[in-house]
C-alpha cells in the first residue's frame, strides 16, 4: 500500500463518534445524551421532594442532627389541618391572591385595550408602564415602605390631597386593618404591566379584518368587544392569571420587606409562615408536611385550571 | 335593494392614488362586475362603498341618500372579503348567524337557524355547520364567507373575488347559485373578479379599472365588442386579443392608427399572408393556434379537431380588426 501524506493523516484521525459507539442503538445514544439532565433533575428536584414527603411523617429537626428521629405518622398533617392559625394564614393568602389577580386582570386588560391603538408616543408609554415589573422585589418593598410612611410618605400625602383624610391619621402598614390592602396595592402596581403585556399580545394577534367584517355585519362596538375581542384574548388572559396565581401563592420577599407578616399576623402569608416554621423554629418534619400540603393545593388548583385553559383554547 | 351612485370618488394611501375621480352608477338590481389587474383599485372601491375607507373627495349615495358620514353598519351592505375574514373562534353556524344576531335585525333565534340552514345547504356546507371556522379548507372558508353575506338581505352585495379558490365544478355551480339569487331577489351586486367567464355570464354591467380610474363602463357585450382602448380590449377574450403594429398586414390602416387588435374572430384563415404554426394547444372545447407571423406571435382559434401541427404554414387575413392610436385609445368606425 502506498504511503501518501493524505493517507497518513487519515489513519491518524480518530474514528468518528458514531463509529466508536457502534453497537449502541440510536435509542441508547439518545439516552446517553439525556442522562446528565435527568440525573440533575432527580438529584435536585425529585429526590428532595420524596425526601420531604418522608420527613413530613417524622419529628425531625434540622438544627439538632444528633437527636433520634421519631416516626409520627400523620400527626403533623393532623396538627396543620386542624390549626386555626394556619387556616387564618390560608385565608390571608387567598385574600391576597383573589384581589391581586382580580385587580391585575381588570387593570392589565384595560391598559392593554387603551394602549393597543395607534397614537404618538405609544412605544415610550409602553416602556414606562412596564418599568415596575423590571425592578427587584427588594427595591420595591423598600421604597414602598417609604411611600407608606404616615408622616413623610407620598402615598398618604396623595390620599390626603384627594380625599381630605389627614395623612397622619392612618398607617397603611400599621394596625388598623389596612396592611393586607397595602401589599395588594404594591403587588398590583408591580405586576399589572405583566398582565398588560400578555393581553397586548392577545389583542395584537386579532387581525384588523375581523373587526372590518364585524363592522359590515352591523355589530356594535360593544358586541364586537364581547363576542370577538374578549373570547379571542381569553386564552392569553387565562395564561397570565395562571402565572400570577402561582407566583403570588409563593409570594415572600416583597411582603417580608413591607410588613414582615405583621402587624400581628395580618399579612402572614402561608409561604412566610412556612419559612418561619422551617428555618426559625426549626420544626423540619412539621414544616415538611406544611410544604406538602401547599404543594398539593397549588398543583391541584393549577391542574384544574390548565384543563380549563385548554378547553378555552380548543373552542 | 338600492341604487348606488359614486360621484368623483378619489382615495389615496400616501403617494399611492388607489382610486381617482371615479363616477359610477350601479342601477338597482344590477350585477356589476369590476375588472382590472392587481392594484387597479377594485378592492378599494368596494371598501369605499362598504364604508371601511373614507373617500378623500367625492360622494357615495346608496338609495338616493349620501352615505359619506355613515358607518358600515348604517350603510347596510354585505361584503365578501378576499381573505375570507371569518371569526376564527366561532363555529361555521355561529359565523353564518353572526350578522343575523345584530340587534338592528332583531330576528328570533328559530328563524336565524332556518336561514343559516338554508344558506348552508345552497353552498353545500350544511355538514360542516358545527365545525370551527378555522378547521375548514380554503374553498369551504370561502363558501362560509359568501354565506355570511347571503344570509342577509342588504342594500348591496359587495364581493371581492368570492369564487377564486374554488375548484372548477363548484365555481360553476356557485356562479349559477349567485345568478339565481340575483334574479330571484332582484339584489344589487358589485363583484370583483379576474375570471372572464364570471364577468361575461353573470354581469349586467362591466366596469374596467386602470390605475384607479374607471376607463369604461357598459354591458359585457359592449366591453368585448366595442372597447375604448387596447387596455380594455385585453381585459376580456380568451385567447387574449393580439396587438400588432398597424401596418403588419400592409396598408389599409386608418389615419393615426398605431396598433391593430386581432381577436380570433378578426382573423380569416385560408387566405391572405402566410404564417407558421408554432404550437397547437388542444383545450378540449377549443384548440388554440400560436402562429409566427414575421417577428410577431398571433394566438387564434382553430376548429377543435384541426389537423394542423407545429411547423405547418397557414394563410391569414385580418377582418374588421380594432384600431388603436399611439395612446392605446380606440379609433372607432374605421377599418379596411
Amino acid at each position: 500500500m502506498t504511503d501518501t501524506p493524505i493517507l497518513r493523516v487519515a489513519r491518524a484521525t480518530p474514528p468518528p463518534l458514531a463509529r466508536r459507539l457502534r453497537g449502541l442503538s440510536d435509542r441508547a445514544i439518545a439516552w446517553l445524551f439525556v442522562a446528565p439532565t435527568i440525573f440533575l433533575l432527580l438529584a435536585i428536584n425529585i429526590f428532595p421532594l420524596i425526601w420531604t414527603v418522608r420527613l413530613s411523617f417524622t419529628n425531625y429537626a434540622a438544627n439538632r442532627p444528633g437527636r433520634e428521629v421519631e416516626w409520627v405518622g400523620l400527626r403533623n398533617y393532623e396538627r396543620i389541618l386542624t390549626s386555626e392559625a394556619i387556616w387564618s394564614n390560608m385565608q390571608t393568602t387567598a385574600h391576597f391572591l383573589f384581589w391581586t389577580i382580580t385587580l391585575q386582570v381588570i387593570l392589565g386588560f384595560a391598559l392593554a385595550w387603551l394602549i393597543n391603538r395607534k397614537f404618538k408616543g405609544n412605544d415610550l408609554l409602553t416602556t414606562l408602564i412596564v418599568l415596575p415589573m423590571m425592578l427587584s422585589p427588594a427595591v420595591v418593598g423598600n421604597f414602598w415602605t417609604f411611600l407608606y410612611q404616615p408622616q413623610i410618605g407620598l402615598f398618604n400625602y396623595m390620599v390626603e390631597l384627594l380625599t381630605g383624610t389627614p395623612a397622619s391619621s392612618f398607617s397603611m402598614l400599621g394596625p388598623g386593618g389596612l396592611a393586607k390592602w397595602s401589599i395588594i396595592i404594591v403587588d398590583t402596581w408591580m405586576w399589572t404591566p405583566f398582565v398588560m403585556l400578555i393581553c397586548l399580545a392577545g389583542l395584537r394577534s386579532i387581525p384588523d379584518y375581523i373587526y372590518e367584517a364585524a363592522e359590515v355585519d352591523r355589530a356594535s362596538k360593544w358586541r364586537q368587544f364581547w363576542t370577538l375581542t374578549v373570547p379571542m384574548v381569553l386564552p392569553f388572559l387565562m395564561l397570565a392569571v395562571l402565572f400570577r396565581g402561582i407566583e403570588n401563592f409563593k409570594m415572600f420577599d416583597m411582603v417580608v420587606l413591607l410588613t414582615g407578616g405583621g402587624p400581628g399576623n395580618e399579612t402572614l402569608l402561608a409561604s412566610i409562615d412556612l419559612k418561619r416554621e422551617a428555618f426559625e423554629k426549626w420544626r423540619t418534619g412539621y414544616s415538611s408536611a406544611y410544604a406538602i400540603i401547599l404543594f398539593v393545593t397549588v398543583f391541584g388548583l393549577a391542574s384544574i385550571y390548565v384543563k380549563a385553559l385548554n378547553k378555552v383554547k380548543e373552542r | 335593494m338600492a341604487e348606488v351612485v359614486l360621484r368623483g370618488v378619489s382615495k389615496a394611501f400616501g403617494a399611492t392614488r388607489a382610486v381617482q375621480d371615479v363616477s359610477l352608477t350601479i342601477p338597482d338590481g344590477a350585477f356589476v362586475v369590476l375588472l382590472g389587474p392587481t392594484g387597479a383599485g377594485k378592492t378599494t372601491l368596494l371598501r369605499l362603498i362598504a364604508g371601511l375607507e373614507r373617500p378623500d373627495a367625492g360622494d357615495i349615495a346608496i338609495g338616493g341618500a349620501s352615505v359619506r358620514h355613515d358607518t358600515p353598519a348604517q350603510r347596510d351592505v354585505a361584503m365578501v372579503f378576499q381573505q375570507y375574514s371569518l371569526y376564527p373562534h366561532l363555529s361555521v353556524r355561529d359565523n353564518l348567524a353572526f350578522p343575523l344576531r345584530s340587534p338592528v335585525i332583531n330576528l328570533p333565534e328559530p328563524q336565524i337557524a332556518a336561514r343559516v340552514q338554508a344558506v348552508a345547504a345552497s353552498l353545500r356546507i350544511a355538514h360542516k355547520l358545527d365545525n370551527k371556522a378555522t378547521a375548514l379548507s380554503g374553498g369551504e372558508m370561502q363558501r362560509v364567507s359568501i354565506g355570511r353575506a347571503l344570509v342577509r338581505n342588504p342594500r348591496i352585495y359587495l364581493m371581492d373575488e368570492p369564487l377564486s379558490s374554488l375548484d372548477a365544478k363548484l365555481r360553476a355551480d356557485l356562479r349559477v347559485e349567485l345568478k339565481r339569487i340575483h334574479a330571484e331577489l332582484g339584489a344589487t351586486f358589485l363583484y370583483v373578479t379576474h375570471d372572464q367567464i364570471e364577468a361575461m355570464t353573470m354581469a349586467t354591467h362591466v366596469g374596467v379599472l386602470d390605475r384607479g380610474r374607471l376607463v369604461q363602463f357598459g354591458t359585457p357585450r359592449d366591453i368585448y365588442e366595442d372597447p375604448v382602448s387596447a387596455y380594455v380590449a385585453s381585459r376580456l377574450g380568451q385567447p387574449r386579443i393580439t396587438l400588432l403594429p398597424a401596418a403588419s398586414f400592409g396598408p389599409g390602416a386608418p389615419e393615426r392608427a398605431v396598433q391593430m387588435g386581432l381577436r380570433p374572430e378578426h382573423i380569416v384563415q385560408g387566405e391572405g399572408q402566410p404564417a407558421t404554426v408554432r404550437r397547437v394547444e388542444r383545450l378540449g372545447d377549443q384548440t388554440r393556434l400560436h402562429l409566427g407571423f414575421g417577428p410577431h406571435e398571433i394566438v387564434t382559434l382553430a376548429e377543435a379537431h384541426t389537423t394542423l401541427a407545429a411547423g405547418d404554414s397557414i394563410a391569414i387575413r385580418p377582418q374588421n380588426p380594432l384600431w388603436f392610436d399611439a395612446d392605446g385609445n380606440r379609433i372607432s368606425g374605421a377599418g379596411p
